[in-house]
């Protein structure tokens, strides 16, 4: 099993209390819990934009507790990639300019593999068309969808080809039809090999992944496994299915 | 209210910089005036002075028609019911290559250094603690602006090489004197009290000199003809009519707003510079006062929609504000109060040894607090203006629409405007500065670019001394070119048909040309220059007539020309030759060497001649040493204030945008920027608007500063202005006084970055 995250006993303060868990390559993880928590908190450490009291977190072989705030920060840039709730834009770029915003930063690093303008903006462009928004390039933030916006930010996130993706309530600002879109990328992402590690509180989201941790009071309290539907069974019935599933454990859960 | 410690930091430092610098300014300028004024009052200044040296000196055909010429004066004045007083002093001008002071010896000096006895009526010469000094036979009292120049003290030596009949004489330095006519390094004498005497000794002396046919006797009398006026007399009229009367008259004649005039000006211009500087200040503070405001309402516009929906009402909710900025604003004016006088001190310095101390007592500090009132006032008055901007919010609105960013071009702008106000005001003085302190700026005292002046002093054998001179200079290979010029008393008549003496200077202005601001040195007969200052008073410009009279000829001249001249009034005029045989009052020979390196020795030579030579850099030196120190200190004064305000300002703003950004540096840190380059794009959007606006600054102060000064030495009669630049000054060291606090400023203000969060901008809504 090629393991691509470890979390292992994780605290922050009060909120979060003995966290481990394993996220295998290519997998898609929900952490889904009522309010407070510490679902975020959770993701944020994971992912080293916040520091924890205790634990310790891996990303295959590099440490990720141990490193200083700059090397998180490259860490960031080259390997992993951020889906906000808020989407968090550049207000005065425009789309394709904040998609390009992190490539362009690890174009300038030293000894790093450089790309051209061209090639940026061409990948770009790539990724913009596989997520259905092309033609929105120019446009100003204000100027498009949430659904759309969200959409680029996942673009951005995949710029630089990151090994896993962490996603905060990626459809939170969304109403039904552009949630509905959104998580359809996410899960083309996962399905084309990128991990994703999400945090919910809609059941319909989590039940797209393969796996959900159950967070209480700042412990995992439960985990449910999803199998990844067969290939010929009809998308509806599947859904559906998986929904139930979840919706039944997240009872028993005492959601 | 929130409060915000930065921008109530910011804005009381604003508050008291302003205050201070414009209490400064009122209490420099009540102590200059206070001091000049009280000086000239206690002393009894004339009204009207009129310069006189007796034709053919102390021999006895001199003597005897100075004999007439008193008793005219004295018949004048008896016939006068202006004239409350009037006295003739008599003014015994030393030769200064013969006087040592203190082991100095004055041979350098460009001063007309000479002695003379307390006036009888008025006019008096005063000791250090305002009284009338009690001069004992063998004593002296020296100028007090000697006393530093020359590291004088009671009890130092004045020696006079072979003053009393071919004997020295050594005076003992008794005290130091203020001389209310004189103190100004601008008025070309300076008089030196001695007891009645030494005086006469000295000058029997050169009397017996003059008998023996010696070139040049130790000393050359000259007359003070003043006269004291009735309160509310018209000075002008009694001028015309001294003039008209044809009375001595063969120098200069000087009124007494023109003394206090030179008096003011020499050390005024200081007090000038810091006024321009407290006017920009202000205009900065009220700028950025404003604009801190404006942020901090947007901050609290929350908290103010939910003081309206609980139904506080609006002039309330702006009492609040404005009573805290009332707190500051009483703390600003307390603080610039006490920094201002801490900070007079040694800006005053000059001033007050001078002219003595003339605190105005409740007056001055009734005028500072005004100032100081003025200042606070028009800052509070903005800020009302600003606060007004909350009433058309409504309680909605201000609770539920999103914070507009700050971050947009305005806090750039300020950043930029602020550190070109700043690199104007280091720019002009200093450009002031480095033109006055120019060799080319002779050329606005109407004086020629030579290397060389020769003075050749007022009596019978001055023409014939100059010609001395000249063939001398024509046989002397080291000098390059050299030009020998007459100056010769004449009566120019006035539209009005009254008439004023003029001194008209005559020979080949081509050689070494002043500095026309129309038209051109005279090159033919029955042609005549005008300084700027004359052809005002004349109403006279190029192409118009002149009635000149000298020698008992009436002539007509042609006006070429129209040149600067900021000394004596500036009223003086060039001519080619003066028709008639007026008599010469003084020559003036001018030269450059083709070789600078030998000067001081072919200056000693030409000594013998017994005329005074000097460096002509060191004459500029002397006359304006006083004005330039002044207005160095000022420049000093105007470059500490502008460094402290960008460094303020630049700090100040540049965390306000590090703050009002911190979401999306949070944010960049979250997608992978490190800290450094978030450091590195904020410093230099930091340093951008200051490079920008130091450049601005630069070009402003280039071109209106220079428009602006004119303006002001055009009323001293500077026709034309130029500012003459050190391009490493201007374009190099003021940059760098500029550029290097606002990059340390930059820096600090973005430290900040480092303690902002990448998952801050994951909290954000």
């Amino acid at each position: 099993m090629d393991i691509i995250l470890k979390v292992e006993n994780l605290e922050k303060g009060a909120i979060l209390h003995q966290i481990s868990f394993k996220m295998r390559k290519g997998e898609m993880l929900a952490v889904m819990g009522p309010s407070g928590s510490g679902k975020s908190t959770l993701l944020y450490n994971t992912a080293g934009l916040d520091q924890p009291t205790g634990g310790k977190v891996w990303l295959r072989d590099t440490e990720v507790t141990a490193l200083s705030e700059d090397e998180k920060a490259k860490l960031r840039l080259h390997r992993m990639g951020f889906v906000f709730q808020q989407m968090n834009m550049m207000p005065r770029l425009t789309i394709l300019d904040n998609i390009l915003l992190p490539a362009v930063r690890a174009n300038k690093e030293k000894g790093g593999v450089r790309r051209t303008k061209a090639e940026l903006t061409a990948a770009a462009f790539g990724l913009m068309q596989k997520l259905s928004i092309s033609g929105l390039e120019e446009r100003s933030i204000t100027q498009v969808s949430g659904g759309q916006l969200q959409r680029a930010c996942i673009c951005r996130s995949m710029m630089n080809a990151p090994e896993i993706l962490f996603a905060d309530e990626p459809t939170g600002a969304l109403n039904r039809s552009a949630a509905k879109e959104v998580m359809r990328e996410l899960v083309r992402v996962n399905r084309e090999g990128t991990a994703v590690l999400l945090v919910t509180h809609d059941s319909g989201v989590a039940s797209q992944c393969d796996r959900i941790l159950y967070l209480l009071d700042g412990r995992i309290c439960g985990e449910l496994e999803m199998e990844r539907e067969a290939v010929g069974q009809p998308a509806d019935l599947t859904k559906k299915r998986r929904e139930e599933k979840v919706n039944g454990w997240l009872s028993g859960m005492g959601w | 209210m929130r409060q915000n410690k930065l921008l109530e930091g910011g804005t009381l430092f604003f508050m008291t910089v302003s205050s201070m610098l414009l209490a400064l300014t009122v209490l420099l300028f009540s102590t200059l005036l206070g001091a000049i004024d009280d000086l000239m009052d206690k002393a009894l200044v004339p009204d009207h002075i009129q310069m006189h040296c007796v034709d053919n000196g102390f021999g006895e055909e001199g003597e005897a028609a100075w004999e007439a010429e008193k008793a005219a004066v004295a018949h004048f004045a008896g016939s006068r019911r202006e004239i409350r007083e009037w006295q003739i002093c008599s003014f015994l001008n030393l030769d200064n290559n013969s006087v040592t002071l203190g082991g100095s010896s004055l041979t350098d000096s460009t001063q007309d250094n000479g002695l003379c006895v307390q006036g009888s009526r008025f006019d008096y010469l005063l000791d250090l603690e305002s009284g009338l000094p009690r001069v004992l036979p063998g004593e002296v009292y020296v100028p007090v602006c000697y006393r530093s120049r020359y590291d004088l003290s009671v009890g130092d030596l004045m020696v006079l090489e072979g003053a009393g009949d071919g004997e020295d004489v050594e005076l003992v330095i008794g005290g130091f004197l203020r001389d209310a006519q004189m103190n100004s390094m601008m008025a070309s004498s300076k008089r030196f009290l001695v007891h009645g005497d030494d005086y006469e000794r000295i000058r029997q002396g050169s009397r017996a000199d003059s008998s023996r046919g010696k070139t040049r006797a130790y000393a050359q009398e000259e007359y003070l003809i003043e006269f004291l006026l009735w309160d509310g007399a018209d000075a002008g009229a009694f001028a015309a009519a001294y003039a008209a009367a044809g009375l001595p008259a063969n120098g200069p004649a000087v009124t007494k707003p023109l003394i206090r005039l030179m008096a003011a000006l020499s050390d005024g211009t200081m007090i000038l510079v810091v006024f321009l500087v407290s006017i920009v200040v202000l205009l900065i503070s009220l700028l950025c006062i404003r604009f801190m405001l404006l942020l901090q309402l947007e901050r609290d516009r929350k908290e103010v929609g939910l003081l309206k929906a609980l139904g506080v009402g609006r002039v309330q909710i702006r009492r609040l504000y404005l009573t805290r900025y009332l707190l500051f604003s009483f703390c600003g004016a307390f603080a610039g109060l006490l920094a201002a006088f801490l900070l007079k001190a040694p800006l005053e310095k000059q001033i007050q040894e001078l002219y003595g101390a003339a605190f105005g007592g409740f007056r001055t500090v009734v005028l500072a607090l005004a100032a100081v009132w003025a200042a606070e006032g028009i800052l509070l008055l903005s800020v009302r203006r600003v606060l007004k901007r909350m009433d058309t919010l409504t309680a909605l609105e201000a609770l539920f629409s999103t914070r507009e960013s700050q971050t947009g071009a305005g806090q750039y702008r300020m950043i930029g405007f602020v550190a070109a106000a700043c690199a104007f005001l280091v720019l002009v003085p200093q450009n002031l500065y480095t033109t006055m302190s120019a060799p080319a700026f002779v050329t606005y005292m109407g004086i020629g670019q030579a290397q060389i002046r020769m003075d050749i002093r007022q009596t019978g054998g001055a023409a014939g001394t100059a010609g001395q001179i000249a063939a001398a200079l024509e046989q002397d290979d080291r000098v390059e070119k050299y030009a020998v010029l007459h100056t010769v008393s004449c009566a120019a008549a006035l539209e009005d048909g009254g008439q004023i003496n003029l001194a008209v200077e005559t020979g080949d202005h081509d050689i070494f040309p002043v500095r026309f601001g129309a038209g051109r040195a005279p090159i033919r007969a029955r042609e005549i220059a005008l300084s700027a200052m004359n052809a005002e008073e004349l109403g006279l410009t190029v192409g118009d007539s002149l009635r000149l009279t000298g020698g008992g000829k009436e002539t007509v001249y042609t006006v070429c020309g129209i040149y600067a001249d900021i000394t004596n009034g500036g009223k003086t005029a060039k001519a080619y030759r003066v028709e008639g045989d007026a008599p010469v009052v003084w020559s003036v020979v001018y030269a450059s060497l083709a070789d600078a390196a030998a000067m001081d020795m072919w200056m000693a030579e030409y000594r013998q001649f017994g005329a005074d030579v000097i460096d002509l850099a060191a004459y500029v030196q002397d006359t304006y040493g006083q004005t330039l120190e002044q207005l160095h200190l000022a420049s000093v004064v105007a470059t500490g204030v502008s460094v402290l305000v960008i460094a303020v300002v630049v700090l100040l703003f540049v965390r306000l945008i590090v703050e009002e950004n911190r979401h999306l540096i949070s944010l960049h840190k979250a997608l992978g920027f490190t800290g450094a380059d978030m450091k590195q794009v904020y410093f230099v959007r930091g340093m951008l608007p200051v490079a920008a606006g130091v450049l601005a600054g630069l070009l402003l102060g280039s071109l209106c500063g220079e428009s602006l000064c004119g303006a002001v030495l055009r009323s001293f009669g500077a026709d034309s202005f130029s500012f003459v630049f050190d391009p490493v000054q201007t374009f190099l060291k003021l940059p760098a006084a500029l550029l290097l606090p606002a990059a340390a400023a930059v820096w600090a203000g973005i430290a900040g970055i480092r303690r902002i969060s990448a998952h801050e901008c994951c909290n954000a809504l």
